[in-house]
């Protein structure tokens, strides 16, 4: 199935603009002068202010380009062409549903229709309390423990339905415990 | 040189020469999205797939991507290379709109071509499609991202070949998307040639979107009259009005592409304030009433004062057709000898670089990609010759060092060393790389008469602050071994072009191959140097008109305005004229001041023959006949009913046939060919370079390089040089072309700023400016301090600007 362009894109909840901080920008400052050429470290940058910031906003891809002297396009160009940078805002548990070969032999389908309904959202969109975003990713190499899943870049599986409700109970608790951070 | 055969045809091609390009060579056209010879080939389409039958490689290949090789046996009609093309093209057709009626790219659609060659011509797929978000790009460029089909030709011309980082690709799979991170104007001077280039209608031509059909058109192969380079153009015109230019492949000028000056020019032709009828005393008069009068007038004139009492002004963008006959005309009536620029300064510098210039120093555009070290010496080649620009790219990505020695802070789409030299200091600075040349270096060998000669120069050449990195940058010329000179003729001196001249002739004898190049002030300054005899100054005429000996002034196609810098003066001198006569295609401030008036045919009517900065003789055909179109006598509808036996709006004629009219009154276009081999004492044929006769090389002389002036380093110098936009005459009045015309500003060395008081973002009201001219200050610490850097601009008050300028540089 075809997923059309804007359910990738639908902007769900507002950003909200963090100051980073001087000493990681000095950081990044000092890698990228350590290396031939600033390019090489496009990812990291990237990945430092996503880090920060929660996605990689329009304010951090200038950023980052300032400081890798790239054009804005062109850190764009690198920034759409991985899954795991948010050109959007996010919830505060990305769900990556691995949907290649052995994770679909073991049932992904099953897992991504439970997820579906049990956050109320599709690919591309995040839960209406801000805590879910359900992203579809290819093989992430934990064929071994199919179907698998990405939880803000840990893996889970094999995973069930019940195991997965446990597992969104889980973070469901710990949002609870400590509302606004992220991680 | 391998020999292959294809479909049953052999040819043989040299070494590295891929199986697509070999077959063009037998006229074949094998299907292709991706390839383009500019580009290279990357095999991203996979619609360029060939049988190979026998030899080295077997089974289907990509034709793009193998090298042809020796007894290769091709088959563009293998049966399985015809099915995968077919395949090919089905899966690209997936996502593309079935809707090529409203599409502007169709008719001319690589696309729409390959899918009904390819045998497609029925979708199967009846799935939704991915869809995107268009953007917009500006004035030039539109954007309809749904039609493509992933070639990448886009972005690898963006960004590879032009250099500019503001478009490209993003997203991955079917999301992938060519565009600009958001909707904005293209920061490249070179965008339109998306349009040439995306084999579908992605990009197309925006201010002659949904015109017409290519079928549609009347075209015609042209020139660009808008540089000194004189690339190449296929002319589209439909309705009586040229509303399109695209690149035409040129291999010794512009190669496959032109720039955004050229491409978005053409307005001024169809302006509704063209000048198109004859005006007696700014009324309206018949062609014939007004020519009678010019001839009767200006002969009574002559009768009393003599051929001296009358002055003739041509211009660098009139065809040689219109200035061999006002050199005829001087030569027949005794008049004045034309004078075709009424910027000395300028045709000073013009006249020297000419003289320098012979049949073996002169290199063409496109050789420039294939040198090894550029040296750059007060030129701009953005401004003054924008795809120049490209071809230093072009050397740049070979591993060419290119260097520019310049007063303005010079910015190339390349990486370039760039050393700031005040405009003094130009030619002192080439001694300077003349003595790093010569100095410790073994390769070029002087005979005792040079040996003394560069002593002198030596001992006489004044320190100037770059002396040391010019000398160091002298003596890497000498390893070089595809040198190329670039020279430019409106900001450096007299002396800058034959001391490049010289330079070049020593290095000459180190190195494989070198050459010079002269970016020229207008499109046709060269053949106004051939025919007209260039020398003549502007000046010493003005100062004849205002002393009452020339009491009569025929001005042909030259807004005197627009290149003389006092305005106020040149308008005093006009008004004492006895007779102003004036011919012209455009409206200026010189046309509303004749007395008569003659409307011209402009290139697309006229056509005619142009001499580019090479000296390479190029003809534009005519394109249309000429007349008011009839989308505007119309206004969107039928044309008015009205019964006529001439065309409305088809008044004007060539500029040579009233020059004529006034000699020999001969009808027929002159041949120039036999003109400029008289002039030139060579033959010469279409397309191929005139060669001038050889020039000297005499050594520097001393005395400007050694005492030149010295205590300059306090003092301010104003230097208005051409811009990509704003400071072309006819490509002024294009509004597509305003749009991306920048604030009018100065730029200025942050040192310079600061002793005259001004920060970055400051806006000057030039005082007593009409109409009221505002300056923004930026600051580029690239620029020489010193120098106060403002564009040339058409329309604006010189005067008052200059007068502000002089009161700044007097303190
Ligand atoms: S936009 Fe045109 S040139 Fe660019 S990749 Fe798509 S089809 Fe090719
Ligand atoms: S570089 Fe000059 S001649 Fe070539 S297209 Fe541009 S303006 Fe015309
Ligand atoms: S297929 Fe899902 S982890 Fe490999
Ligand atoms: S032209 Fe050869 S793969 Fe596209």
């Amino acid at each position: 199935m075809l997923r059309p362009r804007g359910a990738f894109f639908e902007r769900t909840i507002e950003p909200l603009e963090l100051h980073v901080s001087e000493a990681l920008i000095e950081k990044l400052k000092n890698e990228i002068a350590a290396v031939e050429h600033p390019r090489e470290l496009a990812v990291d940058v990237m990945m430092a202010l996503q880090d920060h910031h929660g996605y990689l906003s329009d304010a951090a891809r200038d950023q980052a380009a300032e400081l890798l002297g790239m054009s804005a396009l062109e850190v764009d160009e690198l920034a759409t062409f991985y899954t795991f940078i948010f050109r959007e805002p996010v919830g505060r548990y990305v769900i990556h549903v691995c949907d290649s070969l052995i994770c679909w032999m073991a049932g992904e389908e099953n897992i991504v229709d439970h997820l579906r309904q049990q956050l109320q959202i599709d690919f591309g969109q995040t839960t209406a309390d801000g805590l879910f975003t359900l992203l579809p990713v290819c093989c992430i190499g934990y064929c071994d423990r199919a179907p698998a899943i990405l939880v803000n870049r840990r893996v889970h599986g094999p995973l069930t339905n019940s195991r997965l409700d446990e597992l969104l109970q889980k973070y469901r608790a710990e949002a609870a415990e400590k509302p606004g951070s992220n991680v | 040189m391998p020999t292959l055969t294809i479909d049953n045809r052999p040819v043989t091609v040299p070494d590295g020469t891929k199986v697509i390009t070999a077959a063009e060579q037998l006229g074949i056209m094998i299907p292709r999205f991706c390839y383009h010879p500019a580009l290279g080939s990357v095999g991203a389409c996979r619609v360029c797939a060939v049988g190979f039958k026998e030899g080295p490689i077997k089974g289907v290949e990509m034709s793009c991507m193998v090298d042809a090789q020796e007894g290769m046996v091709v088959a563009t009609d293998d049966p399985d290379a015809v099915d995968l093309r077919k395949h090919v093209i089905e899966l690209l057709m997936l996502h593309h709109p079935h809707d090529c009626p409203v599409c502007d790219e169709g008719g001319h659609c690589l696309l729409q071509d390959m899918t009904i060659s390819g045998g497609h011509g029925r979708r199967r797929y009846a799935g939704a499609k991915r869809t995107h978000l268009d953007q917009d790009l500006g004035p030039l460029v539109q954007h309809e991202m749904n039609r493509c089909i992933q070639c990448y030709r886009c972005s690898r011309f963006y960004q590879q070949f032009c250099g500019y980082r503001d478009l490209g690709v993003t997203g991955i799979g079917t999301r992938v998307y060519f565009g600009r991170s958001e909707p904005g104007t293209l920061e490249s001077p070179f965008s339109g040639n998306l349009t040439d280039i995306c084999p579908t209608g992605v990009y197309t031509d925006k201010p002659s979107r949904f015109y017409g059909r290519r079928w549609d058109y009347e075209r015609a192969p042209s020139v660009c009259i808008h540089c000194s380079l004189g690339c190449s153009l296929t002319v589209s015109a439909r309705y009586r009005k040229a509303v399109r230019h695209e690149a035409r492949f040129n291999a010794q000028v512009n190669g496959h592409f032109i720039c955004d000056r050229g491409r978005y020019a053409y307005a001024y032709a169809s302006q509704p304030e063209r000048p198109r009828d004859a005006l007696i005393a700014g009324r309206p008069a018949t062609l014939a009433q007004a020519a009678t009068q010019m001839s009767e007038r200006l002969a009574a004139i002559e009768k009393g004062t003599g051929p001296d009492g009358i002055a003739l002004m041509g211009s660098a963008r009139s065809s040689l057709e219109t200035q061999a006959l006002l050199a005829r005309l001087h030569s027949e009536k005794g008049w004045r000898t034309p004078c075709f620029s009424a910027d000395d300064a300028a045709t000073r510098v013009v006249s020297s670089a000419l003289n320098t210039l012979n049949a073996t120093n002169t290199i063409a555009l496109t050789e420039i990609e294939g040198a090894d070290t550029v040296l750059l010496v007060g030129a701009d080649p953005i401004g003054e010759a924008p795809m120049l620009a490209l071809a230093l790219r072009q050397a740049q990505r070979d591993g060419s060092r290119i260097i520019t020695v310049d007063p303005r802070p010079v910015t190339l789409p390349c990486a370039h060393d760039h050393i700031a030299v005040s405009g003094d200091d130009l030619a002192t600075a080439v001694a300077h790389l003349i003595i790093g040349a010569l100095e410790p270096s073994r390769e070029i060998a002087l005979d005792a008469d040079q040996q003394d000669r560069f002593k002198t120069l030596k001992q006489e050449t004044r320190d100037i602050p770059a002396a040391a990195e010019l000398r160091a940058i002298g003596h890497a010329l000498t390893t070089a071994w595809r040198p190329a000179f670039v020279c430019g003729t409106t900001v450096p001196d007299p002396d800058v072009p034959p001391l490049m001249g010289l330079l070049q002739a020593l290095v000459q004898t180190s190195c494989m191959w070198s050459g010079l190049f002269f970016p020229l002030p207008g499109a046709n300054t060269f053949g106004a140097h051939c025919l007209g005899g260039s020398d003549a100054l502007f000046e010493p005429l003005l100062a004849a008109v205002e002393a009452g000996q020339v009491k009569a002034l025929v001005v042909v196609e030259n807004d005197l305005f627009s290149e003389y810098p006092d305005q106020q003066r040149l308008a005093a001198a006009l008004e004492s004229l006895e007779l102003l006569v004036v011919m012209d295609c455009v409206p200026s401030a010189i046309t509303a001041r004749a007395d008569i008036f003659l409307p011209t045919q402009t290139i697309y009517e006229a056509g005619g023959h142009y001499l580019n900065n090479e000296g390479r003789l190029q003809v534009a055909t005519p394109v249309i006949a000429g007349g008011l179109s009839i989308m505007d006598t119309g206004g969107g509808n039928h044309p008015p009913r009205e019964f006529r036996e001439d065309i409305p709006g088809g008044t004007p004629r060539p500029a040579w046939q009233y020059v004529a009219g006034l000699a020999t009154g001969e009808t027929d276009p002159p041949d120039v060919k036999p003109l400029l081999d008289e002039a030139l004492t060579a033959g010469v044929a279409d397309g191929e370079r005139v060669s001038l006769p050889s020039a000297s090389r005499e050594w520097p002389s001393i005395e400007r390089i050694g005492a030149g002036p010295e205590g300059d380093a306090g003092g301010l110098t104003l230097i208005e040089s051409a811009a990509t936009f704003g400071s072309e005459p006819l490509a002024a009045f294009s509004t597509v072309l305003a749009e991306l015309t920048p604030l009018f500003g100065v730029t200025v060395h942050s040192e310079t700023a600061q002793r005259l008081g001004w920060r970055a973002g400051d806006r000057i009201v030039i005082p007593d400016s009409a109409p009221a001219l505002e300056v923004v200050v930026t600051l580029d610490d690239r620029a020489a301090p010193g120098v106060l850097l403002v564009p040339r601009r058409i329309g604006i008050d010189r005067t008052a600007l200059r007068r502000y300028m002089a009161h700044l540089l007097a303190e």
